[in-house]
């Protein structure tokens, strides 16, 4: 159907578009018609385009509008640096929750970026063709198991186990949680990994092989930091997912507010305490507003690691 | 590919169309209306068992049911979005935690009972309401000095806004404060989540409503009382509390005749029963 | 040195396969206890039958439908705008500051966690339309949710076509419009649909938007199309069985839904792939 083998390099794509403009008049209709649905299709490209931006710029407005009733009642500094949550008693400190999710997605981080390289460097550069082929699509697979069954897996396999192992009589906190999140994270960061690094030209592992390199020094001098930005890519978008996920996490925690200062503590983050919480509380109180700016901060933590992956993508580009 | 979509959208569409059409000319009984129902997920059940009896006998009543948590039930009524608020207490009164909800009627439409449970490997099998309050305040941390093995007791309570955990903490605890930190404390969502940890942890105490009680947790006696269903009725078991179906002022229409169906002994004392909530008639 | 450099490198390949193959039992393993749990007793039954708020054996029909009917709406919002915001940012728009930041907000929106869509969706539907906890909202918050996705890697997916065919179809005297529909998206369609693929599968396992926006109840009644109609869908069911239900045997029924749910799931992947794979063939 394409014909792959025409490789003339033309001038910039966009004049090419329009060249219908200018071409004789022949077909005069005909390239009133073309120009009317080349138009028209811009236009609802475009429109598309901005409504999913207005979606964007929506939410954060209303999530911002309504969280800042918070600062009303609760001095800023009382609710980002106060680890004293207690709505019964009208004292508002997210400090804890905050720490936790910064916590935890660290701690998730730590299990399951290096396991999702080792994954990636196994399924794109010594797995066997076949295998490779038939692993991946289960990868993907793991991404549509609903999170409500990973933490029910985690609530009766994991935590009794780790139980066993250390002694605790409640094993619920941020180990058991990371746990369950570096589960449901590692597909995303090793497939984008795997991709990335099956992007890498070949030339370049032939040269390095060419050298006298083993298969061990071309992949960590040669294909790992080649492949860098867009392993950086999967990492974040993995961290995006730990810091997000809700239903897992609820179940595992502990939903504490108490600061997470030891692996195995109930504790509690962002987002556990809103949906813990959301269903109980009065529609017009300082607590739903706390609620709503928790909301806003995860936003805001989510932007940011945008922007991050954006400069990191731009340097890796100059590099 | 293309032309099976359109199939199947206008397949789609024409099954849209007669169940409309069906649902328009259905009229068996001359009541008719809408009502939306919120609230409490712990009368959910009933509710919708309720509501399916209910359509039956009224096929032009739609009912929409569905829940959050207690709290959202008197909120919906009051914002108008909902015409039944199912709440787990008297939300026209003030309790620990909620202010009262000015104008609302509490219809009664259930009998509740809740059960402090503890695992099965938990040795005590009476605790008083002093002894209770104590643990759940997190002065008892240990087994031991209840009567029990010595261990560390494990303390599960339900989020706060939880309308079990107002009507355990009035009736079990005589309003005594839960604690709120520590290794041993931990929060659940739901009487389900409730049922699972209090059920795979060792030494864990929690409560839950006495329906979700069976197989492997078991129910402790409250001052010696066991917490059964004769023993509610007879007086002798303090810890339970009414369901109610809020409303904005008293009920009219299709929401007056469901409150009254649901609170008619037919329901009351078949599917109400069956359950395992107690009917509003059997208290004295 | 080159005897270290060998026994290093002997060391990295075994412990690639190691870790592989430790994730892969691993995974394996999860996807076989998941299955092995609820497939064995499922019966058609289970799969169209009505819930039972009462007795044993109530089915997931409605939820399931909800599932399907919900998971339908919501591609046929997103699908549509993602791809032409994604044909918009990788062949039009130009490359300046504000297509830089709408790219970032594209970005964003992928990244926001679900739940916030879920605060979003009541305010929109429940607080500012006065719905309720409606299909439409829980489909329409749903797309918002895949929108970002679907637009990402439509956008990746363009971009990665060689700039040849693109050239050699403006050479032939194609219009803009042809070449995206006759070049461009039919040698990028099998990145989309894996985009498509894995956006399904992952909004037809959400829980936590549905739950805040289409509630935790369906209608009760199979083939309901109503807009307006509560929306459970099979994974809310999956967490309402686990925390509210006191049907006996809710741990059977979350078990075989969760085994549906993966079956599902395993289902829209392979549906979906197996034209793609055919059309490879043909093309090899």
């Amino acid at each position: 159907m394409i014909d792959t083998t025409s490789t003339h390099s033309l001038a910039a794509a966009g004049e090419l578009g329009q060249s219908i403009r200018t071409s004789s008049g022949r077909w005069k209709d005909r390239k009133n018609r073309l120009r009317f649905y080349n138009r028209a299709f811009r236009v609802i490209c475009i429109a598309s385009a901005i409504f999913v931006c207005m979606i964007l710029l929506s939410i954060l407005f209303f999530m911002f509008r309504t969280g800042v009733l918070t600062f009303e009642t609760v001095s800023p500094a009382t609710f980002f640096f106060s680890a004293d949550w207690s709505p019964e008693n009208e004292s508002y400190g997210a400090f804890v929750f905050i720490f936790g999710t910064v916590a935890l997605t660290a701690l998730t981080l730590l299990i399951s970026v290096p396991i999702s390289i080792f994954v990636a460097v196994f399924l794109a550069e010594v797995a066997p063709a076949w295998l490779r082929n038939a692993l991946r699509p289960v990868l993907d697979l793991l991404v549509g198991i609903p999170s409500v069954v990973y933490g029910f897996l985690g609530l009766t396999l994991l935590i009794p186990l780790l139980r066993q192992m250390t002694g605790y009589d409640l094993a619920d906190g941020i180990l058991a949680a990371a746990i369950v999140l570096s589960i449901m994270v590692l597909p995303t960061i090793s497939r984008i990994s795997d991709d990335s690094i099956s992007a890498v030209p070949r030339k370049f592992r032939d040269a390095s092989y060419a050298l006298g390199a083993t298969r061990f020094q071309t992949v960590f001098r040669v294909v790992l930091p080649s492949a860098r930005s867009g392993i950086l890519y999967g990492v974040i978008l993995g961290m995006a997912r730990a810091i997000g996920e809700t239903m897992a996490v609820v179940m595992v925690i502990g939903n504490t507010p108490q600061l997470a200062d030891a692996l195995f503590k109930p504790t509690s983050v962002l987002t556990s305490n809103i949906v813990m919480q959301i269903p109980n509380v009065p529609f017009d109180s300082t607590w739903n507003y706390a609620l709503y700016m928790m909301g806003f901060l995860l936003l805001v933590i989510s932007l940011v690691m945008i922007v991050v992956i954006r400069v990191l993508q731009k340097r890796g580009a100059k590099a | 590919m293309k032309k099976w979509f359109k199939t199947l959208g206008i397949a789609a569409m024409a099954v849209a169309l007669t169940t409309a059409g069906v649902s328009a000319a259905g009229a068996a009984s001359s009541l008719s209306g809408k009502i939306v129902i919120n609230g409490s997920s712990a009368l959910l059940p009933l509710t919708l068992q309720a509501a399916n009896e209910f359509k039956k006998l009224n096929p032009k009543v739609k009912i929409s049911a569905s829940a959050a948590g207690s709290v959202t039930g008197p909120q919906a009524v009051r914002k108008g979005i909902a015409d039944i608020g199912a709440c787990d207490w008297d939300a026209s009164m003030d309790v620990p935690g909620f202010k009262k909800f000015e104008g609302q009627v509490a219809n009664k439409v259930a009998v509740i009972p809740f059960a402090a449970v503890v695992n099965k490997n938990v040795k005590v099998d009476s605790l008083t309401n002093k002894q209770l309050a104590d643990i759940f305040s997190g002065k008892i941390t240990n087994w031991k000095d209840v009567g029990g093995d010595d261990a560390d007791i494990v303390v599960v309570n339900r989020a706060f806004g939880s309308g079990t955990r107002v009507n355990f903490q009035m009736k079990a605890l005589n309003g005594a404060d839960f604690m709120t930190k520590g290794s041993n404390y931990k929060e659940v969502k739901s009487s389900g989540d409730m049922k699972t940890a209090v059920d795979t942890t060792p030494n864990a105490i929690g409560y839950l409503d006495l329906v979700y009680v069976s197989g492997s947790i078991k129910a402790l006696k409250i001052n010696g009382v066991a917490a059964t269903e004769a023993n509610v009725i007879n007086g002798t078991y303090k810890v339970w509390g009414y369901g109610y179906y809020m409303t904005k002022g008293q009920p009219t229409g299709a929401t007056k005749a469901f409150i009254e169906y649901v609170q008619s002994s037919k329901f009351q004392n078949g599917s109400l029963k069956k359950l395992k909530f107690i009917p509003v008639s059997a208290m004295k | 040195m080159s005897r270290v450099n060998q026994v290093k490198n002997r060391l990295f390949t075994i412990s690639v396969w190691v870790v592989a193959a430790c994730v892969i039992l691993f995974v394996f393993g999860l996807l076989f206890l998941i299955l092995q749990r609820g497939l064995p007793s499922l019966t058609w039954d289970f799969i169209f039958g009505l819930p039972s708020e009462i007795e044993e054996g109530g089915g997931i029909g409605p939820a399931l439908f909800n599932s399907f009917y919900m998971l339908f709406l919501s591609m046929a919002i997103a699908v549509p705008l993602g791809l032409a915001s994604g044909i918009y940012l990788a062949e039009f728009a130009p490359e300046n500051k504000l297509i830089g930041f709408v790219r970032i907000c594209v970005e964003g929106l992928a990244s926001v966690p679900s739940i916030i869509f879920g605060l979003f969706g009541i305010a929109l539907f429940v607080e500012m339309f006065q719905l309720g906890l409606t299909i439409i909202g829980g489909a329409v918050s749903l797309a918002f949710l895949n929108l970002p996705v679907i637009t990402r890697v439509t956008e990746e997916a363009i971009r990665s076509v060689p700039g040849e065919l693109k050239n050699a179809s403006f050479a032939l005297g194609a219009t803009h419009l042809q070449t995206i529909r006759r070049v461009l998206i039919p040698s990028s369609i099998n990145g989309i649909v894996t985009g498509i693929c894995l956006a399904s599968g992952r909004a037809f396992g959400e829980s936590a938007v549905i739950i805040l926006t289409a509630g935790v109840t369906t209608s009760g009644v199979m083939w309901d199309f109503n807009l307006m109609s509560p929306g459970e869908t099979l994974a809310v069911h999956l967490w309402y069985v686990q925390s509210e239900a006191i049907v006996p045997d809710a741990q059977q029924i979350s078990q075989k839904a969760a085994a549906v749910l993966l079956f599902v799931v395993l289902a829209i992947n392979v549906v979906f792939r197996i034209p793609l794979w055919i059309r490879e063939r043909r093309f090899r």
